[in-house]
């Protein structure tokens, strides 16, 4: 409920602001959290994301949010004396692991396709690299494989029609991390159009990071694995002595 | 209630979890086996990257193992010498199962060798308990129970290296529990198991050592094991999740002494009965997931 007023509060005094922000620039955004702390009881978080622009009648807003980059491997099963095993695999290299699209109607009516190739406002166009051969000559399918795989995962996702647009001034979109969300630096870009054509744009930048218990844990097992190891075992050790000196009195 | 997991880097529920360590703990309890190679399989189904879930495994197994040994202990129930010689050859093994661990992860065989160790495994050690505690459930119901030797000698009593193990009443060569233990300690690292399942089988038909001292010796060994296992797979593979296997151990430490109350309610041959209907289960579920076509037949995993 608090975060709640919190945000409408926050609306209000955007909606209020923009009056006079409008005039040098006509995109004024916000997000209610730009962290997000991966603690022990973390099962994944809405961020509201909210703004401002002056808008005409049918302008479009389109929403993206991209993660980190990284390595996924992409492993492709054949049936091999009776049984599915891994028989070829290939290693794109500058994947986004996460890359999340938004927007108030169907990105194809609202813009041109080279405006889409431009902005990246599909999972057709990231500067990818693999391992095994030139990337223009790679197979298709192993491509799709990984658009299918990282959709089903929820770390690439589209929301056509999710952004309501209200009285072309203010537009929310409540923004969910799945809980296996890595962490990292994420890049929010929200993006103005009228006509298909890019007016404005704005930036912001959400921190997701560990915090408390679990990123201590986290620490120790990286950087002093042997000693997190023996604590693992001495902490074994003692729950497996302490159960057994309860229930003998029992 | 949901708690995130630090290095399996996802969040689980974890009265679920704590169920499932309670459930095995009970079964590791009845009949002195089975903690690893049930719950292994299990946390994989939950989503649990299966090089964390070997490794976290591995980790909680110590604790029933030290709670059960205590209690067998105290009824006199652990042969140390036998157990230490398998200790020997159990840590021996598992500094090699760890290394094999890496080379296949390295070449991106892991889990089909996983899943081929289980169900070869699996299928041979149900068979042959199913077929043997049903023969002893049938020979007592018929009233004509043959005891025979203490045990049958064979090629295996000539090796040499004999030694006299008193509490267990044997004379046998020390090389052959050494290459037990090795066997298990290399599937332990491998497997994430304590090695139960393949130890209390060949310690009473290959060894010949009593049953009542089997469950308290083999429990004994695998604390060595399991421990020398966390530790190789934290130092060099950062794979061990302390919060899993502490939520595991928890429910199964807590299972395991519920469990051994019971098995003085059940005879033995029962409970071995209805652990090698829970094997072959276990193992007939794997088959299937090999055999099956997949519902994708391209995967995906996030590399460093």
């Amino acid at each position: 409920m608090r975060t709640l007023i919190k945000n409408i509060l926050l609306i209000i005094i955007i909606a209020l602001n923009s009056f006079t922000v409008f005039a040098k620039d006509n995109l004024v955004t916000d997000l209610s959290e730009s962290t997000v702390e991966i603690s022990s009881t973390f099962s994944g978080a809405d961020i509201l994301l909210f703004g401002a622009y002056d808008g005409q009648k049918n302008d479009d807003i389109i929403v993206v949010v991209s993660g980190q980059k990284g390595n996924i491997k992409v492993d492709k099963k054949e049936k091999k004396f009776g049984i599915w095993m891994i028989t070829e695999s290939i290693k794109f290299s500058n994947v986004p692991k996460y890359y999340y699209i938004a927007s108030n109607r169907k990105i194809e009516e609202i813009t041109n396709k080279s405006e889409i190739k431009k902005r990246k406002l599909d999972f057709n166009n990231f500067e990818l690299k693999n391992n095994k051969i030139d990337y223009k000559n790679l197979d298709k399918k192993w491509y799709e494989a990984l658009k299918r795989n990282m959709k089903k995962k929820q770390f690439w996702k589209i929301e056509e029609n999710s952004i309501t647009l209200n009285k072309n001034t203010l537009f929310r979109k409540t923004l969910s991390l799945p809980s296996n969300v890595s962490t990292g630096m994420y890049n929010v870009k929200i993006l103005h159009y009228r006509k298909g054509n890019l007016i404005s744009q704005e930036e912001s930048k959400i921190k997701i990071d560990k915090t408390g218990i679990s990123a201590n844990i986290y620490n120790i097992a990286q950087n002093f694995s042997a000693i997190y190891g023996i604590i693992a075992v001495i902490v074994a050790l003692f729950f497996g002595w302490f159960t057994n000196f309860i229930f003998r009195r029992i | 209630m949901y708690i995130y997991l630090p290095i399996a880097e996802q969040p689980i529920n974890a009265f679920i979890v704590l169920g499932i360590g309670w459930l095995v703990g009970i079964i590791m309890g009845m009949v002195g086996i089975g903690g690893g190679f049930l719950l292994t399989p299990l946390m994989i189904f939950f989503g649990i990257p299966s090089p964390v879930a070997v490794a976290s495994v591995a980790n909680q197994l110590v604790a029933p193992s030290v709670s059960g040994v205590l209690s067998h202990w105290k009824s006199g129930n652990v042969d140390f010498k036998m157990g230490t010689i398998l200790l020997v050859g159990g840590v021996i093994g598992s500094s090699i199962g760890v290394l094999i661990f890496n080379i296949l992860n390295a070449i991106g065989q892991l889990d089909l060798v996983i899943k081929l160790s289980y169900v070869i495994f699996l299928a041979i050690i149900g068979s042959l308990m199913f077929i043997e505690s049903f023969k002893l459930i049938i020979q007592t119901k018929r009233g004509k129970a043959t005891r025979g030797k203490l045990h049958q000698h064979n090629w295996l009593h000539g090796l040499p290296l004999k030694t006299r193990f008193r509490k267990s009443k044997l004379y046998i060569s020390i090389i052959l529990p050494l290459i037990i233990g090795v066997i298990v300690g290399i599937l332990a690292a491998l497997m994430g198991i304590g090695g139960g399942f393949i130890i209390v089988p060949a310690m009473i038909y290959l060894l010949g050592m009593p049953t009542s001292l089997v469950i308290g010796t083999s429990l004994f060994q695998i604390i060595f094991v399991a421990a020398n296992t966390t530790i190789l797979q934290a130092s060099q593979n950062q794979t061990v999740d302390i919060v899993l296997a502490l939520i595991l151990l928890i429910g199964s430490v807590i299972g395991v002494q519920i469990g051994s109350k019971f098995s003085n309610l059940m005879k033995g041959e029962h409970l071995r009965l209805f652990l090698s209907f829970i094997i072959l289960l276990v193992g007939f579920k794997l088959i299937l997931d090999l055999v099956t076509i997949p519902l994708d037949i391209f995967s995906i995993s996030v590399i460093q």
